[in-house]
């Protein structure tokens, strides 16, 4: 179990881009050997930004309603796992799916991996692998009542993209999280502000 | 109904489920010739086999239901009723035997893992294909007339010849449980061992549905085991006591099948289903990201996604008339909450976004800003 009173809280506009996390989150021991955090340019012909993904362990999780096989599930304390192995079968839905893109479907493996929150490390009291070496911060574990006090911009559980609504229990920095995020495509197309 | 809602039971899948052990019960008496050929003393593994019957084809069926899994099992079932099944017949024969016989996908995932799975697998299908059709009464052996030291084959309660007990014929058809139990045994304490060393296993395994079904399979191939044991090494003793035990696991087995991690030797199937969807699409082509322009999603998904959406009521994720959330790549839609993220925070990325920039008199070859 992972408490409830530990919030994961990332802040892209922090990333550094040095790739820290990627190599820490690759020595986990539910996916050795294979990082499951995502390290994106925005636009490298812009901007050196860089932004990591890790699961924003949805609420309701697109990705386990559009899996055939029922092979993604949701533990009590929120957190979405990666695909049961015995049950994957490689159809991909979840990752053409998932609101923020974050399941890696491997071909051949047959088999769904995706951020499980470092379960075998979060389950016993530790940091996730990735937020215990960001050097900037722009990953974060900490205990829910520290956040506030930490930064100016605060967490936002909520995202909307068109009419559809998602909850997270991962949050994203903001500073004003009384307002869902919306996530519109149009940022895509005019080069995003960079 | 209301014992049905109280059950949380599906009325469909339920009917389904009914007429299933109904149509496997038909095909026991019938290859037991209206039951003639039934062991009495496997009538507990059959009852028990029944039940598990009924109990997985009930969940197999509601599985079906799921929005997701029809996606695929509609697909499937218009590829078996289209005479072109006969064209991918071969192919199909070919992933059976690469993702269900030899299992290799487990292979590139763990060859530890593989190992152990391989040997629980086979061994247990070893195991059925011999319990399977003695309990259905389709096979049965007995004293060649009244010749005490040959054995008579009878198949579906015709002769199916003899032999004499002391031949390896003989020795193959009456050991063959104890290769499998061998096998089953060895498989389960090198899973026991893995998932002792790996710290993932560990973290996530639960014992009810990852360890338990290893128990259970360990006490039936011992029990199963010790049979031989008794009957050949100690003239017979506690023989009815072990067999009562055997059974038992057995029954807890079987009864416990529908409910367990047992469950995924039914589902993996579909894998063979996907894996020719997946080539479907590749041959109709992929389509772009409307973010990056990049291939990325296949276009059968593409549109079969879209109706999946819509049944579980997903549809609102439109950016606009023409652009679905399906429509960006994984990629594009992690780099979007990162844009949507700077526009929240004014553009503070970029310390200096409300500098304008001119366009230079000379065309930069390194942007695509004008
Ligand atoms: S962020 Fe994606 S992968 Fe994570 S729970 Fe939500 S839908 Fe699933
Ligand atoms: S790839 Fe695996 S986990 Fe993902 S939707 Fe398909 S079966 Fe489910």
């Amino acid at each position: 179990m992972v408490g409830d009173d530990f919030g994961f809280y990332i802040d892209p506009q922090r990333c550094i881009g040095c790739r820290a996390c990627v190599g820490a989150c690759a020595e986990c021991g539910t996916h050795k050997g294979r990082p499951m955090i995502h390290l994106d340019e925005i636009d490298r012909l812009v901007s050196t930004q860089t932004t990591p993904t890790v699961c924003m362990h949805c609420e309701d999780p697109i990705c386990a309603q559009v899996c055939p096989s029922d092979a993604i599930k949701r533990s009590e304390d929120g957190v979405v796992h990666s695909s049961q192995k015995p049950r994957c079968i490689g159809c991909q839905n979840c990752e053409l799916s998932c609101p923020f893109g974050v399941p890696i479907v491997f071909s051949g493996l047959e088999q769904m991996m995706k951020c499980d929150l470092c379960y075998d490390r979060t389950s016993e009291g530790h940091k996730p692998m990735c937020a215990t070496v960001c050097p900037s911060q722009a990953l974060l574990f900490v205990p829910k009542h520290q956040i506030s006090a930490m930064r100016q911009n605060q967490p936002l559980n909520e995202f909307t993209i068109g009419t559809l609504k998602v909850r997270t229990r991962t949050a994203l920095m903001v500073p004003d999280p009384g307002l869902p995020l919306h996530l519109d495509a149009a940022l895509l197309m005019v080069g995003g502000g960079f | 109904m209301r014992l049905l809602d109280q059950l949380d039971l599906e009325p469909r899948p339920l009917i389904r489920a009914a007429l299933s052990t109904a149509a496997l019960g038909a095909l026991v008496a019938l290859g037991s010739r209206g039951g003639r050929w039934l062991d009495p003393a496997l009538l507990g593994y059959l009852l028990a086999t029944l039940f598990a019957c009924f109990g997985v084809s009930y969940r197999y069926w509601s599985w079906l239901e799921r929005p997701a899994t029809d996606m695929y099992f509609q697909d499937t079932l218009r590829r078996f009723l289209s005479p072109r099944v006969l064209l991918t017949l071969p192919k199909l024969m070919l992933l059976a035997l690469d993702q269900i016989f030899l299992q290799r996908f487990i292979e590139k995932r763990s060859v530890k893992r593989w190992g152990a799975h391989a040997l629980i697998a086979w061994g247990c299908l070893l195991g059925f294909s011999v319990t399977i059709p003695l309990v259905f009464g389709w096979v049965r052996f007995t004293s060649a007339g009244l010749d005490p030291n040959r054995y008579e084959a009878w198949l579906f309660g015709f002769p199916a010849g003899s032999f004499p007990l002391g031949s390896p014929v003989a020795f193959i058809t009456f050991h063959i449980l104890d290769l499998a139990a061998f096998m089953v045994i060895a498989g389960c304490t090198l899973a026991f061992i893995r998932r002792l060393h790996d710290e993932g296993d560990a973290a996530t395994q639960r014992f009810d549905l990852d360890l338990l079904p290893l128990l259970v399979l360990i006490a039936v191939s011992v029990t199963g085991l010790l049979l031989t044991v008794s009957e050949k090494w100690l003239g017979g003793r506690n023989f009815t006591t072990i067999a009562f035990m055997h059974e038992l696991t057995v029954i807890v087995m079987l009864l416990s099948l529908p409910f367990g991690k047992l469950f995924h030797i039914v589902q993996r199937p579909a894998q063979l289903g996907v894996t020719l969807y997946k080539a479907d699409g590749e041959a109709e082509g992929r389509l772009p990201c409307k973010g990056c322009g990049a291939l990325f999603i296949r276009a059968n998904q593409r549109r079969d996604l879209e109706v999946l959406f819509k049944r579980l009521d997903l549809d609102g994720a439109r950016h606009s008339p023409s652009v679905h959330h399906l429509d960006l790549c994984p990629k594009c839609k992690r780099r979007l909450m990162a844009l949507a993220q700077n526009q929240r925070l004014g553009g503070s990325f970029d310390p200096f976004h409300d500098v304008p920039i001119y366009a230079e008199p000379v065309a930069d070859p390194t942007t695509f800003r004008s």
